[in-house]
């Protein structure tokens, strides 16, 4: 069985929300001037931010979207993970120290320390803006994902109760509540996750009783809107897997063949569990779809040991090409996960709520410490749902919370309790780091806006709505799609709009203000572009069937950082040495 | 330009040690790992020699990513112990 509510499960659920909640109104209280609302008062310990970081950054996109990545292709989900954290080095090393000196609020705040230009200040708050958004969208697919099962609400309810239970989170008390919501969620996070990787190792492997021929074929007809399967409606004895456990005795996702012909393996070591996977064979499902909505799913025997190489999945094939250009994707995202992280709006501006550098380096290695042994076990987490019998083949995103289930109906109530607010953790830091570019950086700055402190809090309230439902919308659009693969994407675009700017602004003396708005708004742009233009986009997002996807895609590849990024440096150092006469005069002119 | 805080020579050489592991670890995985769609070494090898057994039968696409992964966290660590405090000019 997939899918089945149960009273436990929404009731573990209602009790984490409720207490969430809660402690955001109780926090609100506390904070009412600007400095309290986007910045915590600059207050937050060093210890409280680093799980905090580990709170804002560990997505929907990594825990739903890796997982289930490496339960449908094994290594290529883990590139991410080791990517994800590889970024953080690049925030550490070079940007947190310095990006920490020269802000307040924002991002923007840092960028323009030097300049006080009206015009950067406007292309960093767009900048902030367009990424917190892009990476909004799959946050929210993956709250509407996570409540169908659940709740057995649609899709569009779980957008939507993200949607209002972060506005509220955000609107009462902005970074206070914020923090302690992510604090809450970074530690039950990696704990859940600690727990279910020991269920995973005491379990084992164990081959179903009866082989799957690869004659199987799960066929299944959806409707638009999803919720038909083989013509009748879905139910607690409807489901698309019934069919198959009525005959083989296991759902989708299982071990065809273990080590010397073994049965089961015991339980085994984090590492004899990863060789023991090596050297068995697993049933995966390959989809194919005929157009008419009818999407067909057929078994595929395949090594261990080759689903722990990269290269299985449709973004990473290239890496099994022997022509270097099909390897062009794999590099570019390889770049953008490492550039991308140190230039996301909402992780710096975590960077002002630590009194000093030394907090904020502090709050860093406790940040990688949790964030790196969460991706440790996404590993082990995304085997175990491989080889659980309980995938949906039709949503990656899901493999977590059903691998849980495979362990009992509490453990799922918690894993999808703890997935929400891992939901809310992000979404609430995006949604800030957005409100803030609006009241504190376009408002106040770029329109002159007489706001006072309190002003200032009132517009990033009402932003905040306004992003709230923004972000609603695009996560009603987007469905479909995987999360961490639009998290990819979010990486690339902050990568190429804001990376360039950050590091020349900190090692190049010769850097002015107009090399910095050009090299984001090129940055912003020539990504955004390669984006939609990419085979990839006209594919999932505008439902392109593959073959003619790669047909019209206007750019040779789909992820652009490997590009754009470079182009960002460029623009940035012909436009500072063009325009150097001029910035100095403007500077001695304001030093005047 | 005086007044815009660096990051510190020492973080810079950590960072350049990470770099050029994971330059290195995606060069490859790119490169070295396959040969007509084939696994034929690079990350499919096997880890042989190390101390200890530990990494008895696992391939250098694990180690290497685990290794990414523990070693950032070793490298901050090593950063945040040996960093001088307020470390920016340096």
């Amino acid at each position: 069985m997939i899918y089945e509510t149960s009273s436990l499960a929404i009731a573990v659920f209602a009790a984490f929300v409720g207490a969430v909640l809660a402690l955001s109104f109780w926090l609100g209280s506390r904070a009412k001037s600007a400095g309290g609302y986007f910045a915590a008062h600059g207050q937050v310990g060093w210890f409280v931010n680093g799980i905090a970081f580990a709170g804002d950054y560990l997505s929907a996109a990594s825990f739903l979207g890796i997982c289930g990545m490496i339960a449908f292709f094994g290594y290529d989900g883990f590139l991410y993970s080791i990517g994800y954290l590889a970024g953080w080095i690049v925030a550490l090393f070079v940007i947190a120290e310095p990006v920490k000196r020269l802000g307040k609020y924002t991002l923007a705040d840092a960028l323009n320390a030097r300049f006080q230009s009206r015009g950067l200040k406007l292309v960093a708050a767009i900048a902030t803006l367009v990424i917190s958004l892009f990476y909004l969208i799959p946050q929210m697919v993956g709250a509407g994902a996570l409540v169908k099962p659940l709740l057995g609400l649609p899709h569009w309810a779980g957008v939507a109760m993200v949607g209002v239970v972060v506005t509220v989170i955000v609107a009462t008390a902005g970074m206070v509540s914020t923090t302690w919501v992510q604090f809450i969620k970074g530690t039950l996070l990696v704990i859940v996750c600690t727990i279910v990787v020991g269920l995973i190792l005491n379990r084992g492997f164990k081959v179903p009783t009866i082989a799957i021929p690869s004659s199987a074929v799960a066929t299944l007809s959806v409707k638009p809107d999803g919720t038909l399967v083989n013509g009748l409606p879905l139910s607690t004895t409807n489901q698309l897997d019934s069919q198959l456990r009525a005959e083989y005795g296991t759902g989708f996702g299982s071990v065809a063949a273990l080590p010397e012909g073994a049965q089961a393996s015991g339980p085994l070591g984090p590492i004899s569990y990863l060789t023991t996977f090596a050297g068995s064979t697993v049933t995966t499902w390959k989809k194919a779809s005929d157009g008419a909505g009818t999407t067909s799913f057929t078994p595929v025997e395949r090594k261990g040991s080759d689903l722990l190489l990269p290269g299985a999945n449709p973004t990473f094939k290239g890496v099994r090409d022997d022509r270097w250009v099909a390897k062009l994707d794999f590099l570019s995202l390889m770049l953008a996960l490492f550039l991308g992280t140190a230039s996301l709006p909402h992780i710096l501006i975590r960077y002002y709520t630590v009194k000093d550098a030394a907090s904020a380096r502090k709050s860093t290695v406790v940040g990688i410490g949790a964030i790196g042994a969460f991706y440790v076990l996404t590993l082990y987490l995304g085997i175990g749902a491989m080889t659980s019998g309980a995938l949906d083949p039709t949503d990656s995103n899901m493999s977590a919370p059903l691998l849980a289930k495979t362990f009992g109906d509490a453990l799922f109530a918690v894993i999808s309790a703890v997935a929400f607010t891992t939901v809310l953790g992000t979404v609430s830091g995006l949604i800030l780091a957005g409100a803030g570019a609006v009241a504190h950086d376009l408002l106040k700055d770029v329109f002159q806006m007489k706001l006072d402190d309190r002003g200032q809090v009132r517009a990033a309230k009402i932003a905040s709505f306004v992003l709230g439902l923004g972000a609603v919308m695009l996560g009603i659009l987007f469905e479909r799609l995987n999360v961490t693969f639009l998290v990819g994407w979010a990486f690339n675009v902050a990568a190429s709009a804001n990376l360039p700017a950050l590091v020349m602004l900190l090692f190049w003396k010769r850097t002015t203000k107009e090399g910095i708005i050009a090299a984001m708004s090129v940055g912003l742009v020539s990504s955004l572009a390669w984006i939609l233009g990419s085979a990839d986009t006209l594919e999932k997002v505008f439902g392109y069937p593959a073959a003619e996807a790669a047909a019209s895609a206007i750019v040779p590849f789909s992820q652009p950082a490997i590009l754009t990024v470079p182009l960002g440096f460029l623009t940035l150092v012909i436009v500072s040495l063009l325009t150097t006469n001029s910035s100095q005069r403007d500077e001695r002119a304001a030093r005047v | 330009m005086s007044d815009t805080p660096r990051a510190n020579r020492f973080g810079l050489v950590l960072f350049a040690v990470y770099c050029v592991s994971y330059a290195t670890f995606v060069l490859v995985a790119a490169f070295g790992t396959f040969e007509n769609g084939v696994a034929k070494g690079g990350l499919a090898r096997t880890v042989e020699g190390l101390p200890f057994g530990v990494s008895a039968g696992v391939s250098w696409g694990i180690l290497g990513g685990f290794g990414l992964i523990i070693g950032a966290f070793l490298l901050a660590l090593v950063y945040a112990v040996f960093a001088r405090d307020g470390g920016g000019d340096a």
